[in-house]
């Protein structure tokens, strides 16, 4: 039996994975990736909390959530990074530097 | 009446009609022939639907505090006032989109659809009473923002701020989301109510969770208030996004996310909980480090838009020492600042879009020697512009007023010292910009054209709060005192 703790921890990970592409990449689509990967983090921990300490149906409800606001978050992010491309021909994000003071 | 015929809906009318609004508008567009055609109907619709979302918030003012859907949704005055100045926001940030060059003729009615979303955001996030709904509040507000801020879309500018709208907000609603997720397990619900009864048996390696989740958890508020540490994407967003989207961010999304963040505050912060003194030092910090870094940077900006976007961050610095003393004077204080700075904002900005429409441009120029050229437009921004830097008459000084008294009350007099100072920063920037208006020599002999006259009775009557307020506050004050009753 798999315990709370190695979700816990398979959790943590996916987090910091995803806090360091985000920080690290340069690529704005890698960027992309690591905010899902932070989401799913927390998606989860909701649903190892929900199995092994609360046993109430909040935490898989809140998943289900995180799923669908998930997705529209990467089609929102996606369509701004294909019109950005279109504009710069480069999806770089060092290419991003017009707001300035 | 209303609660026979539908039961607990009869007061969630005002959300109801708003996702109709938003739906039928979706629909509307279909209908329009050409690409160029005026959208004046559906500018005319839109205003009315929201006319009436005003009438059904203003009948639900009186109503008492009320959980909805299985406790998800709070129904109470002060939610309600929010959703009051957030939907007279949309409604003056839909009329200047109407008539502003900054929105394309043929996206003018996609930015009411996306507009009312973000309504509809912000009044789920300021009527939340549990995680989820205060989450989905947050992301509704977020993604529509994302596609406002990239509305002109053949420019490289605001697509720039899009993108990094959207990747700053991702990152700290998925950062809030994880603290959200440990909250979730050490206090084993997600409803607001039950989390506080868990709170005083946290002890151990679960409160040094609990601490850190509770901070992360902070971090998706402080971001769509814009608060020190997370307010670097506010500049560019706002100069790169149209001028009509920079006074809808500037009101909106902020006054959901000070009302959620009021609400919990006075949930989770109480007597004895090991959140309380940590949370207040936190407030107390980061309310004067806003402060100072939106005033002080906002010295040395050229751009007008820029300007007005740090400028806001000084004053929601402002309006975050109300939560510091945790009392109702404090809510009260935090409500009559967020009505009068509704009205200095959208006046501030409608004039910075009309000359910016006339000489492309938003930079000190285009205001130097205004008075000779619009005599009403140069002295009514001048009024507002007192206003903003809180001086008397105007209202914005009653707004201040209470924020300082409420602070010097419970004896914190380092930070109303620290307003002190910032207050004169402040007048500095707005001062130097009141000058240049009055004082400057115009360059071009042109007059101000276009200003039409519906316009002119806009503005006048956005003003007349402004002065109204300063010198007969007590009706407002009485409204906000009222809301802020409820908060337990």
């Amino acid at each position: 039996m798999i315990s709370l703790i190695s979700y816990l921890l398979i959790s943590l990970v996916l987090f910091i994975v995803g806090l360091v592409v985000m920080i690290s990449r340069k690529n704005i689509v890698a960027i992309l990736l690591g905010i899902e990967l932070i989401l799913n983090a927390a998606a989860l921990n909701f649903v190892a909390y929900s199995r092994f300490v609360t046993n109430n149906l909040d935490g898989h409800i809140f998943s289900l959530f995180i799923i669908v606001v998930a997705a529209a978050e990467a089609a929102v992010g996606l369509a701004i990074v294909i019109r950005f491309f279109q504009i710069k021909e480069t999806i770089h994000i060092d290419e991003a530097t017009q707001l300035r003071n | 009446m209303i609660d026979q015929l539908f039961g607990f809906l009869g007061y969630y009318v005002p959300e109801i009609i708003s996702i109709v609004l938003m739906t039928t508008l979706l629909v509307a567009e279909a209908g329009v022939k050409d690409d160029h055609a005026p959208r004046t109907k559906i500018h005319v619709y839109t205003q009315l639907m929201l006319g009436i979302v005003l009438v059904c918030l203003l009948m639900n003012l009186g109503a008492k505090p009320l959980h909805i859907f299985y406790n998800a949704v709070t129904i109470d005055p002060f939610s309600t006032l929010v959703k009051i100045i957030m939907t007279l926001g949309t409604m003056g940030a839909v009329f200047l989109s109407h008539s502003s060059k900054d929105i394309y003729s043929n996206l003018k009615s996609e930015f009411s659809i996306m507009a009312v979303g973000v309504l509809i955001g912000g009044m789920l996030l300021a009527s939340a009473n549990n995680m989820l709904t205060l989450y989905l509040g947050i992301e509704t507000l977020s993604i529509l923002s994302y596609v406002l801020s990239s509305f002109k879309r053949d420019e490289s500018t605001s697509t720039e701020a899009g993108m990094k709208y959207a990747l700053y907000g991702g990152l700290s609603a998925g950062i809030a989301l994880f603290g959200i997720s440990h909250l979730y397990g050490v206090l084993g619900s997600i409803q607001f109510v039950d989390m506080v009864t868990k709170l005083p048996g946290i002890e151990g390696v679960n409160l040094a969770i609990l601490l850190i989740s509770f901070l992360m958890f902070f971090v998706g508020i402080g971001y769509k208030i814009s608060v020190f540490p997370f307010h670097m994407w506010t500049p560019d967003v706002y100069q790169g996004s149209p001028i009509p989207v920079t006074s809808f961010f500037a009101i909106v999304p902020k006054m959901a996310g000070i009302a959620s963040l009021v609400r919990v505050s006075f949930v989770f912060v109480q007597e004895g909980s090991p959140l309380a003194i940590s949370w207040i030092g936190l407030i107390l910090v980061i309310a004067a480090m806003t402060m100072t870094v939106g005033n002080v940077t906002a010295i040395g900006q050229t751009s007008v838009k820029r300007l007005l976007a740090f400028s806001s961050i000084g004053h929601v610095g402002m309006m975050i020492l109300g939560v510091v003393v945790m009392n109702e004077a404090g809510v009260q204080a935090i409500l009559f600042y967020g009505i009068v700075y509704l009205f200095m904002t959208l006046i501030a900005f409608y004039v910075t879009s009309h000359l910016s429409d006339m000489y492309g441009t938003d930079s000190y120029d285009v205001f130097r020697g205004l008075i000779y050229k619009h005599p009403v437009m140069a002295i009514i921004m001048a009024s507002v512009l007192f206003s903003l830097a809180g001086m008397p008459p105007f209202a914005g000084f009653i707004a201040k007023f209470n924020i300082f008294s409420v602070i010097i009350q419970k004896k914190h007099y380092g930070i109303a010292l620290v307003a002190a100072i910032n207050s004169v920063i402040a007048l500095y920037y707005y001062m130097k910009l009141a000058k240049t208006m009055i004082f400057g020599t115009p360059q071009g002999e042109e007059k101000v054209l276009g200003f039409t006259t519906l316009n002119q009775a806009v503005i006048i009557s956005l003003f007349i709060p402004v002065l109204f307020l300063g010198i007969f506050w007590d009706s407002a004050m009485a409204l906000a005192g009222n809301a802020a009753l409820f908060i337990k």
